[in-house]
């Protein structure tokens, strides 16, 4: 591409002021907490991807995992449920890096004995069998390979390095190293995708037996390359009707080859739902440690600087890198908490709502508008939860807006 | 002070003409106001004033001057160049025994100025002819000096030429001011009566009363009766403006003031009331104000249908400092109950608009703005019709009448043939033209004033670039072939949106207000149908597809605040919205039915 690729940082939409004695203060996170890790180096940044990452060339990236763990040492709780490492991609880091950060990460919370669960992200150009095999061996379990498309022309078009044979040779490997857990991210409603093209693309990713399957309807997120694409007018946007007809086939075809579909984008077969995501749509409280990473803590959440040199220096300094940190009034939990839990199949019931937001006052409003949402049919009941039904689904944006609308 | 050392004027300029500027430099030749405490537009003190660059109220400061080495007291009375200003520029005229006409010396006379200017010769004040801008290099004194003669008939021969950003000439039109000016009669020592110019809602303080003393003198402590009003309250605390309001304890005849006494009721004031001395000599009343004209009317409704009685405090309060527009509570059966507001034009209904948005912390929908016309029954009777939703089916009167307006349009020479286009496109009549200078002619039309409020201001700015201004007075009543165009929602019909206009331009204006309402009104679960209707025909129709697919594909935990504020940005917009039957209408879809900016319009 011609264009310069998105700027690496960028300015934190939800940023604080960085004054000293205003910088946000976190707590050790408490026993078992899920714990974030966040591993800001790519090979190239995707057009389409607005997380927080650098260049992998040209960083000093035993410097970062020395500042991750001495983060860790200070935040990080012990024996975690889940750990995810994302970024970023951290199969990018080489085998030494891995077993400095991993078994670093272990002396401080012992997650290999304690965690149900532990993800890594993964992008086909750097995992092979050997990479898979140094994952497993230091306690990483489950991977999850970024495919993002089956077509080369569309992975140019999206920035990325790998190409639709390398993805499949990474599937591979993996599983002749021996995971057991694999998840495939996709991206469908691609400019110009038919229906008809994403259900061959889909088929063969599904014949390829993933425990898990992420597929995202394509979005042009602010600060990234293919926003500015599409306010240029060089990229359109897929028209509704397609996206929607899409978003249904993907429903199908996964429900076809055995995946339950628990989340809005999210697929896996029984009993091997991602239990670290499924904690942010219950809205649970987790650890973020790495630059940009978020911590929800209590009511608070609460994001470090999107920077590697501050951050570095930062928790070299004072051992705190916080950049901002908000804490919604109770009214926006309690809407937040439907508007995650409503996402998944699993539903949510009004009295999990107000506990997961420590909400304590009266929840009539919500649920009056729970009610008034079930009769427009846009949610279902199952006993006391509730969940997006599927002409729901297509439109949780819609119901979310009605919530936050609502009740605040 | 003695009387012969006061002098009281206003400025009359046309916006841009350097006003606010001069004000600033009379302001700091004379002392009146540190260097290091100036700050441009002194006298503007509103926000929006300042924003806008344009005044909307009277204020006041005095400066002093030192002539001859005797010491004068100047009183500026700051007057706004709009024309739907003219009011505000009325109550200052009564305040003063002079006015300085303010000219640029490359842009010449504007349609405003004359308007204004006369106003101030029918006063009775002297009018000193002032050329600004002269050091700049297109500047014209001499062009300028003839077109106020021609264009207002008093003589320019010896107009001082100025530049108000520079200095220059400022003192010697201070002199100037002083020799020409007459100072005020009025016996310091006669029964007390001040004229009320302004009046201002402090949170702290009361109403704070703007006024002169005519005569006789007003000392705090004293207990003062406002005859109009017939209130009585105690002179706690009397001053003069320098421009910050400064304790002086007394004021005497000629000088310009302010008046507190904690007075919290706001119906107790009144713009125009003579104020005297309670118990005191029976005194006549000064001569009050015409009461303003109201041209333009519009609905104001609250976008909470329980903040209506928030909605009348503050334009109860509004009302106080600006006592130009009317309201009168109305229902509409789409948007419940709201007021009808009058206006003396449609820049003055913005301001009203958003002085309650910003100074009261209202949010509402207002109605596209319309004029009043009138019907003619059979039996011969006659009826005003303030929202075309009053207006009865065809058959149900004989005539019906609209308002014109009598539109002097000043403009380079080289504009004439396009604003004869656009005037003939707006229904307009030929009248006269007039010659003011080789460069620059005065173009007289009748012209309907609905079509003055739906775009012609616009288009007079386009079609000459930006030099074209215009100033009108309603000349009478004629009737027309209007109808009355309905917009129908979902085929229920909505009376806000009724407006009634020529037959000849009835498609186009219903074809052209649904289309804008199709990019307004946000989309909704379901299908929305958009039908313009005249009489029992529908003449055009839009449609709004039903919302499909909204949903945030990736949400994680890093995500969540983020999307979320999202989310809370995208139902921002739902504030100013109103529900009609089960649709969201948001309220520039109230305004639709209004010119601007419409396809034809994105062309130019």
């Amino acid at each position: 591409m011609s264009e310069p690729a998105t700027p690496w940082t960028r300015a934190d939409p939800t940023l604080a002021r960085g004054v000293p004695d205003e910088t946000p203060r976190r707590e050790r996170a408490a026993a078992g907490t899920p714990l974030y890790v966040h591993l800001p180096f790519c090979a190239a940044k995707c057009h389409y991807c607005d997380f927080f990452s650098v260049p992998a060339e040209g960083h000093d990236r035993a410097a970062m995992i020395a500042a991750i763990l001495r983060e860790a040492e200070l935040f990080a709780p012990r024996a975690p449920r889940t750990v995810f490492f994302g970024g970023g991609t951290p199969s990018l880091l080489s085998i030494a890096e891995l077993t400095m950060l991993l078994d670093g990460l272990d002396r401080i919370t012992g997650f290999r004995g304690a965690a149900l669960e532990v993800t890594a992200e993964c992008n086909p150009e750097s995992l092979d069998r050997d990479k898979a095999r140094a994952f497993l061996d230091l306690g990483v379990r489950r991977l999850s390979i970024g495919f993002q498309s089956l077509h080369d022309d569309v992975l140019k078009l999206f920035g990325r390095v790998h190409g639709v044979d390398d993805s499949f040779r990474a599937f591979e490997a993996a599983r002749a190293a021996g995971v057991q857990e694999l998840n495939v991210d996709l991206i469908y409603a691609v400019p110009g995708q038919t229906a008809e093209a994403w259900s061959t693309d889909l088929t063969r990713v599904l014949r390829l037996g993933s425990e898990h399957l992420s597929a995202y309807n394509l979005t042009f997120e602010e600060d990234t390359v293919f926003r500015r694409w599409l306010e240029q007018g060089r990229l359109a946007k897929s028209p509704e009707d397609v996206e929607l007809d899409l978003f249904e086939l993907t429903r199908e075809l996964t429900r076809a080859h055995g995946l339950e579909a628990y989340e809005i984008s999210n697929f896996a077969r029984a009993g091997h739902a991602c239990e670290h995501n499924l904690n942010y749509w219950r809205n649970g409280e987790y650890l973020g440690i790495g630059p940009s990473a978020v911590s929800k803590q209590g009511t608070r959440r609460l994001g470090n600087v999107k920077a590697i040199g501050a951050y570095a220096r930062r928790i070299q300094e004072t051992g705190n890198a916080l950049h901002w940190e908000e804490d919604p009034p109770a009214s926006t939990r309690l809407a937040e908490s439907w508007w995650l839990g409503l996402r998944l199949a699993e539903g949510v019931s009004a009295r999990e709502a107000a506990e997961r937001a420590r909400f304590e006052g009266d929840d009539s409003a919500a649920r009056k508008l729970a009610g008034e949402l079930e009769e427009q049919g846009l949610l279902e009941r199952q006993e006391d939860r509730l969940r997006l039904s599927a002409r729901g689904l297509p439109l949780g944006d819609w119901v979310a807006k009605r919530f936050l609308d609502t009740l605040s | 002070m003695d009387t012969q050392f006061i002098r009281n004027f206003c400025i009359i300029a046309h916006i841009d003409h350097g006003k606010s500027t001069l004000a600033d430099r009379l302001i700091e030749l004379t002392g009146t106001v540190q260097k290091r405490e100036m700050r441009a537009q002194m006298l503007d003190s509103m926000d929006l004033e300042r924003e806008r660059g344009i005044t909307i109220k009277a204020s006041a400061v005095t400066i002093w001057h030192t002539y001859k080495g005797q010491k004068y007291e100047l009183n500026l009375i700051d007057t706004p160049g709009h024309v739907d200003f003219n009011y505000e520029v009325q109550k200052a005229l009564q305040a003063c025994e002079g006015a300085l006409l303010l000219v640029d010396a490359s842009q010449g006379v504007e349609a405003q100025t004359v308007a204004n200017a006369y106003l101030a010769v029918e006063a009775g004040l002297e009018v000193l002819p002032v050329v600004n801008k002269v050091d700049l290099p297109h500047a014209r004194p001499d062009a300028a000096c003839e077109e106020i003669e021609n264009s207002i008939g008093i003589d320019a021969s010896d107009a001082l030429r100025v530049s108000a950003k520079s200095g220059i000439g400022v003192m010697e039109l201070l002199d100037r001011l002083v020799e020409r000016i007459p100072p005020p009669k009025g016996d310091p020592n006669a029964p007390l009566r001040c004229l009320i110019f302004d009046a201002v809602y402090n949170e702290f303080r009361g109403i704070i009363v703007y006024m002169r003393v005519v005569e006789g003198t007003l000392k705090e402590r004293e207990i003062t009766h406002m005859l109009g009003t017939d209130k009585v309250y105690e002179a706690v605390e009397i001053g003069r403006f320098t421009p910050e309001m400064k304790r002086t304890g007394s004021l005497s005849p000629g000088e310009v003031g302010y008046f507190i006494s904690n007075i919290k009721n706001l119906g107790d004031v009144r713009i125009g009331d003579t104020m005297t001395i309670h118990k005191g000599p029976k005194v006549e009343m000064l001569p009050g104000y015409r009461p303003p004209m109201h041209m333009v009317y519009a609905d104001f409704y609250p976008t909470n249908t329980g903040d209506f009685e928030s909605l009348r405090e503050a334009l109860e309060t509004l009302s106080l400092s600006d006592s130009s527009f009317s309201f009168e509570a109305v229902t509409s059966e789409a948007l419940g109950f709201g007021f009808r507001c009058g206006f003396l034009g449609l820049l003055h209904m913005e301001i009203v608009q958003e002085r309650l948005e910003r100074e009261h912390d209202i949010d509402m929908i207002q109605t596209a703005p319309t004029v009043t016309y009138r019907i003619r029954l059979e039996n011969g009777e006659e009826r005003e019709i303030h929202s075309p939703g009053q207006l009865p089916t065809s058959d149900k009167y004989a005539q019906i009448l609209e308002p014109y307006a009598r539109v002097n349009i000043l403009t380079p020479t080289e504009f004439i043939g396009n604003v004869m286009t656009i005037a003939s496109d707006h229904r307009g009549t030929y009248v006269r033209q007039e010659h003011l200078s080789p460069t620059r002619v005065q173009l007289v039309y009748d012209i309907p004033l609905a079509e003055l409020i739906y775009d012609f201001f616009d288009k007079l700015k386009s079609s000459t670039r930006g030099y074209g201004t215009l100033n009108y007075e309603i000349s009478g009543f004629k009737e027309s072939d209007l109808v009355k165009l309905r917009i129908l929602v979902n085929t229920k019909e909505v009376d806000a949106l009724t407006c009634i206009v020529h037959k000849d331009q009835a498609e186009f204006r219903g074809r052209s207000a649904i289309k804008k309402m199709r990019k307004e009104i946000p989309r909704h679960l379901f299908e929305i149908a958009l039908q313009a209707a005249i009489d029992g025909r529908i003449i055009a129709r839009e449609t709004i597809s039903a919302l499909r697919k909204d949903v945030t594909a990736k949400c994680y935990g890093g995500d969540v605040t983020r999307k979320r504020k999202l989310l809370e940005k995208q139902k921002e917009g739902k504030r100013r919205m109103r529900q009609i039957g089960n649709v969201d209408i948001p309220q520039k879809a109230f305004l639709a039915v209004l010119g601007g900016d419409d396809e034809e319009g994105d062309k130019k």
